[in-house]
């Protein structure tokens, strides 16, 4: 029988999704579990796989955006008739399945009228093709992996290899292709304004941000001497063993603030229009920069980890973030958000909200400065922590109280045991 | 450093084991007073006595099976059996005897037995002595397969091939036995199981055995002039297979080749090929090429032998179809 294929709900709030490709061609055997397309959601990009085995008889959204619950696609087996399913139209399963049981040479018109349907779709799906529209295109296994690894699209490519074969310098070239015409436009503009089109990323990151600047923010800082900071740091460096990540700083300020949220509870805090949730747990978000923007993967629960285990995890998720692997899961629960642009030198910045949390800690580059002694003066690490707090869910005094704790967490380490 | 040919290095391996272990000793027809038919036991009688240089009735089935039969008693007997095509006759002592004693007596012994044997076209032997058989032992467990290519190869090896604790079937090509090399006075054992890259490349794997090797050798230098960069890698022992050793060379070149003078069908070929195309899947950019014997009885007519068995060329032309660019087929 026919099972249509919905837009899948993937995450909390989620209402829409952007189809990038499909990885089936209409006609395609597909397993279920397989995967069969790529959505693009609120910031992450994922496979999708197939929940029935059968034959891709039609996909109805070759691409672009729709909403949950749309019918994307149908499967079913080898001749039945899905003429009657609409790109878009959320139909019952039923009234594709009442077709079932019919086949028979009584059925061979409508399987004529199917494949001039599914003809048009590949068509539109797919103009200027270079390699046979829906067909499996010829390409060596290796060009396959660059392909894969580079989000080329194959069918785009000329094969110059025997029979027409895509190869591996094909792709290769068509990898370098681009990148001249930037060049060119940098060293000769043509006056010409560039329109670059909002990926959903792109999209969802200014939504959430004009949402965060329409809270009442404001701001608070200190800095906080990281010598003992730093000896922990080498200590801990020192003693990782081969093979497992090495703890960064930012490791040692998660935990920091990991523990200082379990203590200031009422900046662990969502606001949720009639309530202030405070939550148990420190899940504290990680702002991480990838080519296409800007993503906040959490570590869930980081007040039970160790230093060690916060350094794996945070490794696990930015690597995954720039593999642009993250699921939605990742990106869900925050309950705090850390943005360090230290290691671009910046000495101290402002972090925009990132609603419903109460609060955000932008982190600044360690810098020796000049600091006054009884002796006269010593060149120390100093840190700037700047916190942004929706004044909603948090008042100026109980935002000290957690920053000051943050940074006698970083000037004696030992106070968070 | 003694410049040796192959058939030399081979004399050299068991002349220095013989000296070396009283348990090592040889028997096959011919092999004494006429030091056998293609001349690599001359000399042995006179130093080793007919003791240990033993000529045999023409029955190859009792020539490997009380090769067996001492093996198991604690020698480590080194047979002959004149062609390789003639292995057909001691088939039952090789397969059923010889690779399974270890098997069923559950360890309690071992059969440290090697089965020397010379086969190949070139020479116009005609469709029964010129065969080369070798694929139909890698796909029995309980054998060891040897083919060596150079002297230095045929010496190491066959010195390993006496001293493993189990059958070793191993192959020498007739058309290499002139071949010479320099060679250190002492014998340095080559592990079984130890492929051989004999020039490194960028472009193309030629996986090759026996006379192949050099064939693709002189195929590598042309393509080289043709801008394309040849690797060609000899597994030498064919069971066990230095699948690592192939497998790093294709990932490197993303293309491959296979080799050798044994028809294409099911030669060892196939089974490279099938290594490659499951543990490289990812790294091959063209379809693994075939080199082999058409599939005829090899002729006696030397034209016709040449037309039939692959050489330089028709490596080249693999090489080439690998890297072949021109869209057509």
């Amino acid at each position: 029988m026919a099972d249509e294929v919905k837009l899948p709900r993937l995450g909390q709030g989620m209402e829409s999704g952007t189809i990038v490709k499909w990885l089936k061609a209409e006609g395609d055997q597909v397993e279920k579990g397989e995967p069969l397309y790529e959505l693009d959601t609120d910031k992450v990009t994922q496979e999708v796989e197939a929940e029935a085995s059968g034959v891709l008889l039609k996909i109805t959204v070759p691409e672009g955006e729709a909403d949950v619950g749309t019918t994307i696609a149908v499967i079913g087996e080898q001749g039945e008739d899905v003429s009657a399913v609409k790109a878009g139209t959320a139909q019952p399963v039923a009234d594709a399945a009442q077709e079932e049981g019919s086949p028979g040479p009584a059925r061979e018109p409508e399987r004529g009228r199917e494949a001039t349907a599914a003809e048009q779709v590949a068509e539109a799906r797919q103009p200027a093709q270079g390699n046979g529209a829906g067909a499996r295109i010829k390409a060596s296994p290796l060009a396959r992996r660059i392909a894969r690894e580079r989000g080329i699209e194959l069918g785009s490519l000329k094969g110059t290899g025997p029979e027409g074969r895509v190869v591996a310098e094909d792709v290769e070239r068509a990898a370098a292709s681009p990148a001249p015409a930037t060049p060119t436009t940098a060293l000769a503009p043509t006056g010409e304004v560039e329109r670059v089109p909002l990926t959903s990323l792109r999209r969802t990151i200014a939504r959430r941000l004009t949402e965060a600047w329409q809270a009442p923010a404001f701001q608070i800082a200190m800095s906080a001497d990281m010598t003992r900071t730093q000896s922990l740091h080498t200590l801990l460096a020192e003693q990782t063993k081969e093979g497992e990540p090495r703890p960064t700083v930012t490791d040692i300020l998660t935990k920091a603030c990991a523990d200082a949220l379990m203590r200031h509870r009422a900046v662990n805090a969502l606001w949720a229009e009639d309530a202030i949730e405070l939550h148990p747990s420190a899940n504290v978000g990680i702002a991480v920069a990838i080519e296409a923007g800007l993503v906040v993967p959490v570590i869930h629960q980081a007040e039970r980890l160790t230093i060690a285990e916060l350094a794996a995890a945070r490794a696990d998720i930015v690597a995954r973030a720039r593999a642009n692997q993250l699921r939605q899961d990742d990106l869900d629960g925050g309950t705090f958000t850390i943005s360090n642009l230290g290691m671009f030198g910046v000495e101290q910045f402002v972090a925009v909200l990132n609603p419903p949390q109460a609060a955000i800690l932008a982190v600044g580059a360690i810098e020796r400065k000049a600091v006054p002694t009884e002796a006269g003066f010593e060149a120390r690490p100093l840190m700037t922590l700047t916190l942004t707090c929706d004044h909603r869910s948090l008042d100026g005094a109980t935002a000290a109280d957690f920053l000051r704790t943050v940074k006698a967490f970083l000037e004696e380490p030992g106070l968070m045991l | 450093m003694p410049e040796l040919s192959y058939r030399e290095a081979v004399r050299d391996a068991l002349s220095q084991a013989m000296r070396n272990d009283e348990d090592v000793f040889i028997m096959g027809e011919d092999i004494a007073e006429m030091g056998g038919s293609m001349g690599v036991t001359q000399g042995m009688l006179e130093e080793f006595g007919p003791d240990r240089v033993r000529n045999t009735p023409i029955s190859e089935m009792a020539i490997v099976g009380s090769g067996i039969g001492a093996a198991i008693q604690g020698m480590r007997p080194v047979v002959e059996v004149m062609y390789e095509d003639f292995l057909t006759i001691s088939m039952e002592q090789i397969v059923n005897q010889a690779a399974k004693h270890r098997y069923m007596s559950g360890g309690q012994l071992k059969v440290p037995l090697t089965i020397r044997t010379q086969g190949g076209a070139g020479w116009s032997p005609g469709a029964q002595h010129a065969q080369q058989v070798e694929a139909w032992f890698v796909g029995v467990p309980g054998l060891k397969v040897v083919f060596a290519s150079t002297p230095s190869d045929v010496r190491g090896l066959l010195w390993s091939a006496i001293y493993d604790d189990n059958p070793v079937i191993f192959f020498e090509h007739r058309t290499l036995y002139g071949l010479k090399e320099e060679l250190a006075e002492e014998i340095e054992p080559i592990p079984i199981g130890q492929a051989r890259v004999h020039r490194q490349g960028e472009d193309v794997t030629v996986v090759a055995t026996g006379r192949l090797v050099h064939e693709a050798l002189a195929a590598a230098e042309e393509a080289g002039q043709q801008g394309v960069s040849v690797e060609v890698v000899d597994p030498r022992t064919l069971q066990p297979l230095d699948e690592d050793a192939i497998v790093a060379s294709v990932k490197k070149t993303n293309r491959c080749v296979v080799a050798h003078e044994a028809v294409t069908r099911m030669g060892f070929g196939a089974e490279v090929a099938a290594v490659v195309q499951h543990q490289a899947f990812d790294w091959l950019d063209a379809p693994v090429e075939r080199v082999g014997a058409k599939f005829t009885p090899l002729p006696f007519a030397p034209v016709m032998e040449e037309y039939v068995v692959p050489h330089a060329t028709d490596v080249l032309e693999a090489i080439q179809k690998t890297v072949q660019r021109d869209g057509s087929s």
